[in-house]
């Protein structure tokens, strides 16, 4: 070919050596394959997706801990329900002997009125502002005394918690449920205990002390409802640990680069670029006249 | 006598031709970086030989013409694939500004979307939280920002097209008059059967010129040539040129006509066709899109609050607007101003979360698209990247097919250094022979009046 003119040539040499250059500083600089859509318009794509699962499940995991303090009250408020029905039924078994005086019994009905106190208080435990077993009425407290006793004024509402793609988890048992269900009523069986002993009834007090321990059974199956969701919360919690690591290795694979490659490009360019600029040095200013005497 | 004669006049043509041939040569030296400049060669030719009785006598040299080492083929080739390369350049310029949109998946539409879901999503945990309340309209407030950030910048971009659009035109009407105007100096030279040389080295470079803006197709004809745009809306004939006129459309868009007619959609090759396809085609797409997620989002997160109860009881309100239309993400709001309007409860009751599912449910809705709101916004990030991925590709494939094709012209017309200093050489010496030649005719002559007068 009649070359008349290498300057083009050159540099379009040049343009594309400093264009390869700059790609690979980017890459070593901001530590990602793909910088902007176009690069990979596949993975740029699919890190749209993969971020938005990082985040959820960062929001998973938030949810979980947030879950974790609800759950640990509530077991803990369960617990001193179940210490102050084990202390009524010991108070009731003593009302049932039949040798009491009647100052002894009342003694002892009051001290079951202040166990029935405590277990309304118990039951109208809050979390951060919010009852937690008023069912979905959370803002008002769930059982108030009154002059017919003790009555609900929550619902039997429950509440879901997303925890997992698809995964949900009951985060609440209704009051009624646990302090009230027929059959297992344990406020019912504790008023029906006090007026039992304040009677002197000792048949009537021995019943009421059985229905009152049956109640209690029927409650501590009812709290390891927390027990076991606080150990699927914990559970997941490692689960989604797990997965956020997966995803941030996947989101690596995606538009990350490996520094150390990044790193030999880098220095590969800069050496390209050198020996086109000094080729083109060499090259660009020889004609015939360099070679020729001048005069001649 | 009459042997000297002719010897001393062919040696003074040798001299002029020469001197001619080395003017040829100073001249393409000098035009060595021209732009459009085709070299030069002088044709030299035998004069008619004489005879003298049985004998054949050559009688020198005369100087033909000068001509101009072209390829047309070559040329042609070359406003082809500068048209090309003009139209991608310009598309992937104007793509890459609009992918700079999209280019940090941690920000932008596609993090905000996921974000709002989640602080739905944390409300679970404690639906009558007032400040878990807030941060819902937080964060859908961010998703609305967002949405009328990326409008506003994409409407900028396409301002400045627009813009490119009417420079472009004008550069076009620039460049056709110029060519109208050497039409009128080269046809009569044609006619005469001369080379027009440098003239048409510079009507050549125009048309290359206006190639770069849009696709030109070229006539010869006996009137010089005639130019017209690819879909054969005449801009030159003969000296006469036509100018194209910018009006702005119903949008405010400028379109561009030809003696009357729009003729915006016929433009497609060069940087106007390029500009004119990412305006009027890839941005409306992405608005396009960009409407259908905002408003396919609004409708269907809508219709999921009406199945519910906010925190006072009442039943859930429209939370986005608008639903439906074109512009829809550009005007996308958040009609919730109160946080107790996210209609969380199923029951009516303020502390129930049962109507979060359905409002989550939005997320893996599909959208008008057939996509849910993240996958329709992941395929349009995958759109962009990839239309711009693809005019780069383009540009930078026709810039090296343009290299070479200059190259190969490069090596027809171009002008080497080097070949003209050995011509210089080469013409330097025959000069100096020719001279040699008269200062021998003349001792001769001398030798010859010598013997004359001593005899």
């Amino acid at each position: 070919m009649h070359v008349t003119n290498m300057m083009g040539t050159v540099l379009s040499a040049i343009w594309q050596a400093e264009n390869n250059e700059q790609t690979a500083l980017e890459q070593l600089s901001s530590g990602k394959r793909v910088n902007r859509p176009s690069d990979d318009p596949t993975a740029a794509a699919e890190d749209v997706l993969n971020l938005s699962q990082q985040a959820q499940v960062d929001q998973y995991t938030q949810n979980t801990s947030g879950l974790n303090g609800l759950f640990q009250t509530a077991d803990s408020a369960l617990a001193s329900v179940i210490d102050s029905l084990n202390q009524a039924v010991s108070l009731g078994t003593q009302g049932a002997t039949g040798t009491l005086s009647t100052s002894d019994r009342q003694a002892l009905a009051a001290s079951i009125q202040g166990v029935l106190s405590q277990v309304v208080q118990l039951a109208n435990t809050s979390y951060q502002g919010s009852y937690i077993f008023g069912g979905t009425a959370v803002t008002s407290a769930p059982f108030s005394s009154g002059a017919n006793g003790v009555t609900y004024n929550g619902t039997d509402g429950v509440n879901q918690a997303t925890i997992a793609d698809g995964m949900s988890i009951q985060t609440n048992v209704p009051g009624s449920q646990l302090f009230m269900q027929p059959g297992s009523d344990v406020i019912g069986s504790l008023e029906q205990l006090v007026t039992a002993v304040q009677s002197g009834d000792p048949t009537a007090t021995a019943n009421a002390t059985t229905v009152l321990s049956n109640a209690l059974s029927y409650l501590s199956s009812q709290r390891v409802f927390y027990g076991n969701t606080m150990s699927q919360l914990n559970d997941e919690q490692t689960t989604l640990g797990q997965e956020s690591t997966d995803l941030k290795s996947e989101e690596n694979t995606l538009v990350g680069v490996d520094m150390a490659q990044a790193a030999t490009e880098v220095t590969q360019a800069q050496t390209d670029d050198q020996a086109v600029l000094a080729a083109a040095a060499r090259v660009l200013p020889m004609t015939l006249l360099n070679y020729l005497a001048p005069g001649s | 006598m009459s042997g000297l004669t002719n010897a001393l006049s062919i040696a003074t043509q040798g001299l002029m031709a020469q001197e001619e041939a080395l003017q040829v040569a100073t001249n393409n030296i000098a035009n060595a970086n021209t732009p459009g400049y085709s070299r030069e060669v002088l044709d030299l030719e035998e004069t008619p030989p004489v005879s003298q009785g049985a004998l054949w006598f050559g009688t020198g040299v005369s100087a033909d013409k000068v001509e101009s080492i072209r390829d047309q083929m070559l040329e042609l080739s070359i406003d082809e694939t500068t048209q090309q390369q003009g139209n991608a350049q310009a598309q992937s310029t104007a793509l890459q500004q609009v992918e700079a949109l999209f280019s940090d998946p941690t920000q932008g539409i596609g993090s905000d979307l996921t974000a709002f879901f989640n602080s739905v999503n944390q409300l679970s945990t404690d639906p009558t939280s007032i400040p878990q309340r807030q941060s819902v309209l937080t964060a859908a407030g961010n998703l609305a920002n967002d949405f009328h950030s990326t409008v506003a910048q994409v409407d900028t971009i396409q301002q400045n097209l627009d813009l490119n659009v009417t420079q472009s035109v004008n550069q076009i009407n620039q460049l056709t008059t110029q060519i109208a105007a050497l039409n009128g100096q080269i046809a009569p030279l044609q006619q005469l059967g001369q080379s027009a040389g440098t003239l048409e080295d510079q009507r050549d470079e125009l048309i290359q010129q206006l190639s770069q803006l849009t696709s030109v197709q070229v006539i010869q004809t006996d009137q010089g040539e005639t130019l017209a745009t690819g879909n054969g809306t005449a801009l030159v004939v003969g000296t006469q040129s036509f100018a194209l006129t910018t009006a702005p459309n119903a949008s405010g868009l400028q379109h561009i006509f030809a003696q009357g007619a729009d003729i915006t959609s016929t433009l497609t090759g060069g940087q106007l066709g390029g500009t004119l396809a990412v305006r009027d085609q890839s941005i409306p797409s992405l608005l396009s899109d960009l409407d259908g997620l905002a408003s396919g989002l609004a409708a269907n997160f809508n219709a999921a609050q009406k199945q519910g109860f906010d925190l006072n009881g009442n039943q859930g309100q429209n939370f986005f607007a608008p639903v439906a239309g074109a512009g829809a993400a550009g005007s996308f709001q958040v009609l919730a101003t109160d946080p107790s309007a996210i209609a969380a409860s199923s029951d009516g009751s303020a502390g129930s979360d049962g109507n979060l599912t359905n409002l989550l449910a939005v997320q893996n809705q599909p959208l008008a698209s057939g996509e849910t709101p993240l996958d329709d916004y992941s395929n349009l990030v995958f759109n962009v990247g990839n239309l711009s991925a693809q005019a780069q590709a383009n540009a930078s494939a026709t810039q090296t097919s343009l290299q070479q094709l200059n190259n190969q012209l490069d090596s027809v017309s171009g002008v080497s250094i080097d070949e003209e200093t050995a011509n210089l050489i080469r013409y330097q010496n025959a000069y100096q022979a020719a001279a040699r030649v008269i200062s021998t005719v003349d001792s001769l002559t001398q030798d010859l009046f010598n013997i004359t007068t001593t005899g």
